[in-house]
């Protein structure tokens, strides 16, 4: 579903990320892994288009979208959640929501989805998203991206500054939606979590891809081991 | 890890190669006169260039060096040669003590408009917003109090008039020793400890408060030291001229051209100001003649230069000063 | 002192008009339209000479109004490219020294072309007696034309889902974008929009005073104020703004004096950027 093929992107002339290439399958949940400042966020924002890529390819449902814009790679049905949300803060919490199915109207049944899913937005449906507290900024970001109805979801770091109750309630959200067919691709530090809930996974440090592999093989890997799972 | 200060100071260029081109500059500027000094027009016109380059290089100290976007040049301009022509004709002061208080009013006010900005944390375009008022503000009030200030017909300075300010040429000359000072001062203040804590802040503000500058400190400073100089300038010419008006010192007169000015020549440079100031003087000179469409023109040359050139020209200090110079911050890629 | 009240509130709301489209345009992209006043005064003129060349009123306000949003649109295809591609200091930077430059090719042009040429509606009629005070019908007019467009204004921001993808890039760029909001699409959408409030205010102000070619730097200036105190970006804040500083004005002229009331003014605005820099309703965009 979404191919990505030699990327390199970064600011001011500097590439972060080197040359990166990986997929994902539909229904698939892949995740990437790396310390902070490995590329993971610049990596996701040049995929959805927030960024342009020096260099490489992005094929999304079998078009491309190198270079396309991120309100474009939106509307094909690619969701980005990023780490540092972008809400609207003066519009309230069902607001937020309706504007993530811009441009068209939104479902009645996603929106029923995405609150049976959050049921905490659900009470504070007319309050102003500027006044929710980080965890439920959080969980609007993600409704937000859902009611788009997209294909792909990309998240990155979704389970930040959540404590770990919350943390382990978002990722039983993200297991639900795997059942309604949706594809989604994790960025995380958190990294025992991450791994629970994927398929596969690869590992991404200094902006290049390390290593490759399935959950369980990167569980089992001692480099993994030593560096994101305290293992000694 | 070695000092920061330290890794600056190994970067540097000696002190005779840092100081040439100024010393070039001013070599080259003294011999103006040779051609134009039988001309009391043309004297005017470069007196005028070299007053508006003292300008450019006190904004470019302020602007330049801590990113403070103060729309008042003019004001503080006015403020200087207003009070030193009330003071010294109304008050009998000697006029280099009249052009000295001047100044010191200038920098109090603008250190005070710095303090405002500071402390509430104003962003480019709020402290834009309330500089522009200050000055606008200060143009009503050259107005209005007519008592003090002659209003609009404006104000006489006879002090000064029988030194040597009020000849032809020799004007000229006390403003490019002026010119030369300042570029000293500037050059001298970009090789210190203060200049690397301006290039820090100007790079990344939290960064730099991290690193123990206290921001607050040297934003206040540079505006006080780049209103001094303005004001001095103003002070100045208010006795070289011997007559000063509210259109003299107005927001369209100074402001918009000392802006432009200074972006054109390179914010943050050394020799910008001059070269800004050189060009925008021989600019306006040459649009003289247009009358009708001086407007139109100057308005076309703002458009056609920033459109034009807008890496080169608009705004190199933040990324030409990392490529000569080492950064005592690495920037952060934006989150 | 009724008659000063309400004289400042009918003045407040076209302060109010003039500062919503500043207030817009750098909400949405961070541009000072320091030609917010010269777009005014383009519509007027060009709404003068077609009323000079004999068409009606109301289709030489209108020709104004399409010419004024024209511009406005121009501008924003084709010189605020370059700004929209740059960001944080850069960009306002560069916006600013821009529509600079336009303010002074459109005023250069207007004082050159057309230097007495003037808008002024008289609209007939005897004064209405309002709340005990006899109103010129010009003043009504242009109060009523104020007032209905500010509330279509509040409706469509508030209500319809075109508005909310308006304010949804005033909050937060990228994060519209995310939703599939195109920022340059809202934005070439409410260009030519201010345009034609600005160019509407200049209309309404020649229904009590004609409307010269040298307005433009002092309409600037008035909006620049209005949307300052209300908040840069938001559309209510203008409203509010304009109507508190149109009754300061009007106090400010009727007991004091002029000079001082554009002191007042300018205080009013430093003031509130440096208590509540947001303004009063604003919306925290830097």
């Amino acid at each position: 579903m979404l191919e990505v093929v030699d990327l390199s992107a970064g600011y001011l002339g500097e590439d972060i990320v080197h040359g990166v290439s990986f997929s994902v399958a539909e229904r698939e949940v892949v995740v990437v892994i790396g310390s902070n400042g490995a590329g993971k966020t610049t990596l996701f924002r040049a995929v959805c288009g927030l960024m342009r890529a020096t260099r490489g390819t992005v094929t999304f449902d079998g078009r491309s979208i190198t270079g396309r814009r991120a309100h474009e790679v939106a509307r094909r049905g690619l969701a980005y959640v990023p780490a540092d949300r972008h809400l609207f803060p003066e519009m309230a919490v069902s607001e937020n929501l309706d504007l993530g199915a811009y441009p068209r109207r939104p479902r009645r049944e996603r929106r029923e989805l995405v609150l049976d899913l959050f049921p905490r937005l659900a009470e504070r449906h007319r309050q102003r998203a500027g006044t929710l507290s980080g965890g439920e900024q959080q969980m609007l970001t993600v409704g937000r991206a859902l009611m788009s109805e997209p294909r792909l979801l990309l998240l990155d770091e979704p389970t930040t500054g959540l404590a770990p109750k919350l943390a382990a309630e978002a990722y039983a959200a993200l297991a639900a939606l795997r059942q309604h067919g949706l594809t989604i691709l994790v960025a995380e530090q958190q990294v025992p979590l991450a791994l629970q809930l994927g398929d596969r996974g690869y590992v991404l440090e200094d902006g290049r891809i390390q290593l490759a592999g399935t959950s369980a093989e990167l569980e089992q890997d001692p480099e993994v081991q030593r560096a994101y799972l305290g293992v000694a | 890890m070695t000092h920061p200060v330290a890794t600056v100071g190994r970067a540097m260029t000696s002190a005779p190669r840092a100081y040439a081109p100024i010393v070039l500059v001013g070599v080259l500027a003294a011999l103006l006169p040779l051609r134009y000094g039988d001309s009391r027009t043309m004297m005017g016109v470069i007196i005028g260039g070299v007053l508006f380059a003292a300008y450019v290089i006190g904004f470019n100290v302020i602007f330049g060096s801590t990113g403070q976007l103060f729309l008042c040049v003019g004001a503080l301009a006015g403020l200087g040669g207003y009070a030193s022509g009330i003071l010294s004709d109304r008050h009998g002061l000697p006029m280099v003590l009249a052009i000295v208080l001047a100044s010191l009013v200038a920098a109090v006010v603008g250190g005070l408009l710095s303090w405002i900005a500071v402390s509430r944390s104003l962003g480019v375009i709020f402290t834009g917003i309330v500089t522009l008022a200050f000055s606008l503000a200060f143009q009503n009030l050259l107005l209005g109090r007519r008592d003090l200030t002659g209003g609009e017909t404006g104000l006489v300075v006879d002090a000064g008039s029988e030194s040597l300010l009020g000849e032809q040429v020799a004007p000229y000359y006390a403003f490019l020793v002026l010119v030369v000072a300042y570029l000293v001062v500037h050059r001298a203040l970009q090789r210190s400890r203060v200049g690397w804590a301006f290039r820090a802040l100007r790079d990344d503000e939290v960064a730099a408060e991290l690193t123990g500058i206290d921001v607050k400190r040297y934003r206040v400073l540079a505006g006080t030291l780049g209103s001094a100089m303005i004001g001095l300038a103003g002070a100045l010419y208010a006795h070289s001229e011997g007559f000063v008006s509210p259109s003299t010192f107005a927001f369209g007169e100074v402001d918009v051209r000392v802006l432009v000015m200074l972006a054109f020549g390179g914010i943050g440079s050394l020799l910008g100001p001059v070269i800004g100031a050189a060009a925008f003087t021989a600019l306006d000179e040459w649009l003289v003649s247009f009358n009708e469409y001086r407007l139109i023109t100057y308005g076309a040359v703002i458009l056609v230069v920033f459109l034009g050139f807008p890496r080169g020209v608009v705004l190199r200090s933040p990324g030409g000063w990392r490529r000569r110079r080492a950064s005592p911050l690495r920037g952060a890629p934006p989150s | 002192m009724t008659a000063v009240a309400l004289d400042g509130i009918v003045l407040g709301l076209q302060f109010g008009l003039l500062g919503v489209g500043l207030t817009l345009v750098y909400g949405l992209g961070g541009v000072l339209n320091l030609a917010h006043g010269q777009l005014a005064v383009l519509g007027a003129i060009v709404a003068a000479l077609r009323m000079d060349a004999g068409a009606s009123a109301v289709v030489a306000v209108l020709t104004g109004l399409a010419a004024a949003g024209t511009a406005a649109l121009l501008l924003d295809l084709t010189l605020l490219r370059p700004v929209y591609r740059r960001r944080g200091e850069a960009r306002v930077l560069l916006g600013l020294l821009l529509m600079l430059g336009v303010a002074f090719v459109i005023d250069g042009v207007l004082v050159w072309r057309y230097p007495i040429e003037a808008l002024s509606l008289r609209i007939g009629g005897d004064p209405v007696d309002v709340l005990g005070v006899g109103m010129r019908t010009g003043s009504l007019l242009a109060s009523a034309i104020a007032v209905g467009t500010g509330v279509a204004l509040v409706v469509f921001f508030r209500f319809t889902t075109l508005g909310k993808a308006v304010r949804s890039v005033i909050q937060d760029e990228e994060g519209a974008q995310l939703c599939g909001v195109s920022p340059a699409t809202v934005r070439a959408l409410v260009l030519p929009l201010s345009g034609v409030l600005a160019a509407l205010v200049a209309v309404t102000r020649s229904m009590t005073s004609p409307v010269t070619v040298n307005a433009g730097i002092d309409l600037t200036t008035l909006a620049l104020i209005v949307a300052v105190v209300g908040g840069l970006g938001s559309v209510s804040g203008a409203f509010l703004a304009g109507v508190l500083l149109g009754i300061v004005n009007t106090v400010s002229a009727h007991y004091i004096g002029s000079y001082v009331t554009t002191i007042v003014l300018l205080g009013a605005a430093a003031v509130t950027i440096v208590l509540r820099p947001s303004g009063l309703l604003g919306v925290g965009r830097e």
